[in-house]
């Protein structure tokens, strides 16, 4: 069985210009994203993402180098592997009810109405769509189209979804109950995700894996943990009982001071551990009743940038 | 099998859209007829002759349904674009090319009904009763392929210009151009190679003239066959050069 649902070798697109140099867009991008993987594709604005998820859909051609969908390079077949949610709640039809859309969306799969009945009830009772499955798409909430969109791409049943934003702007409870959904898609259905996304709490919330590019290039291909631990730094959080607003003063630039009540909270990232020693030591000697330490975790925003800024994981 | 199962999904589509916007419809085919009271009666008032009127009946319904032909391919193209559905009409398995060709299907089999009411009310309204032959839904089909080969060359221009609406609104008015050159000579090449022309020169002669469609000469239809073909095959060829055009430079869509 072909290990890797999806794999891109050598891709590389320029975009022509007129009496200009071409700019390049993706320039010798290699990743693979193996079945049942959550894979993060992140980058900044005009990285090359679009360009890559686009020539995955087939959308665009790429100058060269190969895509291959389950050990099949294939131009006209794509549909049979991928389906996508590109423009989240633009994707469907808005004078279609959600039953309606979904409908569609499997006939244009070309599956028979009579096969895709029960999925098209499942996606509807999973998304909790199913008391506005005659409402038109444009009188639901931003949520519910949200999902619906992404309902219309799993009606399609394809090994492999392409996710761009699923949850920009949505509001905690249903970007929650999304994250967790497309989780389980990976974990119980094994479907194989690609998601772009520039909310590195939801990336760090749902994906196995990312793929950082910048300037069309790949930069970074690791798994989050990997990156997280590579960039773990020796940061802590200790709780002080009592207000010292002197501390600031005394402890010396990258020391966070928060007095709160009657609490003192400092966090701060040290090089090594000798310096942690010498930070209680002195505390002790200012007969600073410490409350708790806690070693904080990298953000993995902080990870994100740090790997644009240069530094190598 | 496939292919029917997303024709048959671009049909319901399309009949669910129409009755759910059932008034917007009524509306622009009243529109429309009061667009061709004023012509018809402009023409009367000025002394036309009796063919000369029911000719511009003729005349206008074909327009109107070339125009809805038409739009199918090319408003479409840009209006899914706009919409953010293109994509995803896209990442069937059946090509953009075929599933644009069943919408245009399905908008004639609609398209007839709705026009066959307009003529009906045209001829009411007027007093001029036409011949309505049923071979006149080969001449129309026919008519309408070669209509079908410039919306596609039109969809595809929009697929890589994005721009295009001045184009299609000159095109609106070349199509009045090619239903009225019957008008001005009954045979000739111009008539054999122009599109639209010709069919609508034999829907003239069996709807105004009382030609049956079954007198009309074999190679008259033959004519119209191949030109019909030539310019629906035309017209998918340049819109698959166009779609690749877009696809290398990354213009597909709105995305």
């Amino acid at each position: 069985m072909e290990r890797f649902a999806l794999e891109l070798k050598g891709l590389n697109k320029t975009y022509p210009q007129w009496r200009k140099p071409g700019v390049d867009a993706l320039v010798d991008v290699n990743f693979s994203v193996c079945r049942g993987e959550i894979l993060g594709l992140l980058g900044p604005n005009g990285a090359g993402k679009t360009t890559a998820i686009k020539c995955i859909c087939g959308l665009i051609l790429p100058d060269t180098g190969t895509i291959s969908y389950f050990g099949h390079e294939t131009a006209n077949g794509i549909a049979r592997y991928v389906s996508a949610v590109l423009e989240g709640n633009r994707n469907i039809y808005w004078r279609l009810t959600s039953r309606e859309n979904l409908e569609f969306f499997a006939g244009l799969q070309g599956l028979s109405p009579s096969s895709v009945k029960t999925k098209i009830h499942d996606i509807l009772d999973n998304f909790d769509l199913t008391d506005k499955e005659d409402v038109p798409a444009r009188k639901l909430s931003r949520g519910m189209q949200q999902k619906l969109a992404l309902g219309c791409a799993l009606i399609r049943d394809t090994p492999i979804l392409l996710l761009d934003e699923p949850t920009l702007g949505l509001d905690v409870e249903t970007s929650f109950d999304l994250r967790r959904y497309i989780k389980n898609l990976a974990k119980e259905d094994g479907k194989t995700i690609l998601l772009s996304s520039h909310d590195m709490n939801v990336v760090e919330d749902i994906c196995d894996r990312v793929v950082i590019i910048d300037h069309g290039c790949v930069i970074t291909d690791d798994t989050v943990e990997r990156l997280k631990g590579v960039f773990k730094v020796q940061a802590y959080e200790i709780g002080l009982h009592g207000r010292h607003r002197n501390l600031e003063r005394a402890l010396g630039d990258g020391m966070e001071v928060d007095i709160r009540d009657s609490r003192t909270t400092l966090r701060c990232q040290l090089k090594d551990s000798t310096a942690f020693y010498n930070l209680v030591d002195m505390l002790k000697k200012r007969n600073i009743e410490i409350d708790y330490i806690k070693t904080l975790e990298p953000n993995f925003e902080e990870i994100f940038i740090k790997v644009l800024g240069g530094e190598r994981a | 099998m496939m292919d029917f199962y997303v024709f048959v999904a671009i049909v319901k589509k399309y009949f669910i859209e129409l009755k759910r916007y059932a008034f917007n419809t009524v509306m622009m085919m009243f529109g429309i007829y009061i667009l061709f009271a004023l012509v018809f009666f402009g023409l009367q008032s000025f002394g036309a002759a009796t063919e000369t009127l029911e000719s511009a009946i003729v005349g206008f319904a074909l327009w109107i349904f070339a125009i809805l032909g038409f739009v199918e391919l090319s408003w479409s193209i840009l209006e899914e674009a706009r919409n953010g559905t293109l994509e995803q009409l896209y990442l069937s398995p059946v090509s953009f090319g075929r599933i644009s060709g069943y919408r245009v299907l399905a908008s004639f089999f609609v398209n007839m009904v709705l026009i066959g009411a307009f003529l009906i009310a045209m001829m009411v309204g007027t007093g001029h009763y036409l011949n309505l032959d049923p071979g006149v839904i080969i001449l129309l089909f026919l008519t309408l392929l070669s209509i079908s080969g410039i919306g596609y060359i039109m969809g595809g221009l929009a697929l890589v210009f994005k721009k295009v609406q001045a184009t299609l609104n000159v095109f609106q008015f070349l199509f009045i151009i090619l239903l009225m050159l019957p008008a001005v000579m009954d045979e000739g090449v111009i008539l054999y190679v122009l599109p639209v022309s010709w069919g609508s020169a034999l829907i003239n002669r069996v709807m105004v003239s009382g030609t049956p469609f079954l007198a009309l000469s074999p190679w008259s239809i033959l004519i119209l066959f191949v030109n019909s073909l030539a310019y629906f095959a035309a017209g998918y060829l340049i819109f698959g050069y166009l779609e690749r055009v877009a696809k290398k430079k990354g213009l597909l869509g709105h995305y």
